[in-house]
């Protein structure tokens, strides 16, 4: 079974919000909600200053606090490792939202939990996340972590990779590469 | 200098949780007065006595309890927001989930309750059981009474710690993510089910126990207030910055503030209101029957102990919502 991550490249982020669009129209996500968001953080006192243009969604954590938050098994890991809601299971107690430390989930119109699922339905046609094959700036890798041959796999090895909120202890699937500033945030 | 603009928000992470409201702070509260008044009537019933008769010494206050719990597990379910999913939630059970904890614990609380009400009726009002049948059970739980009440004893610390660690199980939560809150919600819910006892009880024993009882468990969570707030201080950034609400002084945060000052009014209060008690009956031994005035300066402490435990678990839930683990 494949463990699917993604690795986002900070420095080739333009900041277009195609993806934050794609993933609403591909998901059908209702108006005022989003799956996925683009954090634009500027740091420094002027004229030094630096910008990063960061991409945020599900982490889809090998150790996920919102799957053990949820009494009933809505929340769960999918064969492919990653992070699913069945949402005729979840029951809107919205415990999964104040366990999840990357605030990815939010209450959908019909009262169930939502969240980035790595556009499951696509990966099961062989095709990319809407948000990676949308991304202009190739900005967004998405691939098999136990795949050697893998972008991903590939771009870790290579590269200083951070994960937000590491001491957290979730081991999130999104990785951030900043070749500029390695190690990142 | 750091500026952030975010595209792609959702109201209820960002800027701050706005996630549970005052239903949970309502179920929370009536959750853990329910406990206390369990466990508290459990203690009074299971004093040794002589006779049969005098076993059950507590009969009202586990249905005051049983209206409480119901109320208050009412509110949980006008909280949820697919409630109509709630049957998947009785077809398994997750240890890790304290939801899951609570959606099987409750109703089992409410049994044993239930239980306990039949256990401990006085015979001149079993005229109020409708049914013969209940009528039938009642007699035959009447001798099993002490059980029950150990049962519920149980029950109660169960509900009591199950509300501390339901909120301290929220990882993205700082200021609820502490050892320490199950603890301060377990006594805060026992002292205030003392209080109880002692507004609701006619005999004039069982208000002076508990008024004991409630002395000691004041002056617990007087301490385990300070030790909360000092384990969050002494913890790393997103944990310190979790008291902001409390210790800022900042206008917007101007309630938590006084929510904390109510409370170390209120419970200092109501410990010397208490302390002035015990001192008064050490003295001149417990009278027969109390007189009017001193009825009303216990109910008084009493409420002042109770509005204590409402404001304590309402600041709490409310400014945990407001520093999240993230830094936005």
């Amino acid at each position: 079974m494949p463990r699917y991550a993604m690795v986002i490249d900070v420095e080739k982020c333009v900041g277009c919000m195609a993806c934050v669009i794609a993933c609403k129209k591909e998901n059908k996500v209702a108006e005022g909600y989003f799956r996925t968001r683009v954090v634009e953080e500027v740091r420094g006192e002027f004229p030094n200053l630096r910008m990063e243009l960061r991409s945020e969604l599900c982490n889809h954590c090998e150790i996920a606090p919102c799957i053990d938050a949820c009494p009933t098994r809505a929340s769960h890991r999918a064969k492919d490792g990653t992070v699913q809601i069945d949402h005729k299971k979840c029951i809107g107690c919205k415990a999964c939202i104040l366990a999840c430390p990357y605030d990815a989930r939010y209450i959908r119109p019909d009262g169930t939990a939502d969240k980035c699922t790595f556009c499951q339905h696509r990966l099961k046609e062989g095709k990319l996340p809407a948000c990676v094959e949308t991304c202009l700036g190739k900005s967004r890798i998405f691939g098999d972590l136990d795949d050697p041959e893998s972008e991903v796999s590939k771009l870790l090895r290579t590269h200083d990779a951070a994960v937000r909120l590491e001491w957290a202890g979730t081991k999130p699937r999104i990785f951030y590469v900043n070749k500029r500033f390695p190690g990142g945030f | 200098m750091v500026e952030i603009t975010i595209t792609g928000t959702n109201s209820i992470t960002f800027p701050h949780f706005e996630v549970w409201d005052w239903r949970i702070v309502l179920y929370l509260f009536l959750g853990g007065l329910a406990a206390g008044t369990l466990v508290m009537c459990s203690i009074a019933n299971l004093r040794p006595t002589k006779t049969v008769e005098e076993l059950a010494k507590c009969v009202r206050a586990p249905l005051i309890a049983f209206v409480m719990l119901a109320v208050g597990a009412l509110f949980i379910i006008l909280e949820i927001k697919a409630p109509w999913h709630l049957y998947w939630g009785y077809l398994t059970f997750q240890p890790l989930s304290l939801m899951s904890w609570g959606t099987w614990g409750v109703p089992l609380v409410l049994f044993f309750n239930a239980l306990y009400i039949l256990a401990v009726l006085p015979e001149e009002q079993k005229h109020y059981l409708r049914f013969e049948f209940l009528k039938r059970f009642s007699d035959r739980l009447k001798p099993k009474m002490r059980l029950i009440a150990k049962i519920n004893f149980v029950a109660g610390i169960f509900l009591a710690i199950y509300t501390g660690i339901l909120l301290a199980s929220f990882l993205a939560v700082p200021l609820w993510n502490n050892a320490t809150l199950p603890i301060l919600f377990l006594v805060s819910a026992l002292s205030a089910g003392a209080a109880l006892i002692v507004i609701i009880a006619k005999d004039v024993e069982i208000k002076y126990l508990f008024t004991k009882i409630d002395v000691w468990l004041i002056v617990i969570e007087l301490l385990l207030i300070p030790l909360y707030f000092y384990g969050l201080y002494v913890s790393s950034a997103p944990y310190k910055r979790a008291l902001e609400p409390f210790f800022s002084f900042k206008g917007e945060y101007f309630i938590y503030t006084l929510a904390l000052i109510l409370i170390f009014l209120f419970l200092p209060l109501a410990l010397r209101m208490k302390i002035g008690e015990i001192t008064e009956f050490e003295e001149h031994g417990l009278p027969h029957q109390f007189t009017r005035g001193q009825i009303l300066r216990m109910n008084i402490a009493a409420i002042l102990v109770i509005a204590g435990t409402l404001i304590l678990r309402g600041a709490i839930v409310y400014a945990g919502q407001l520093i999240k683990l993230s830094i936005y």
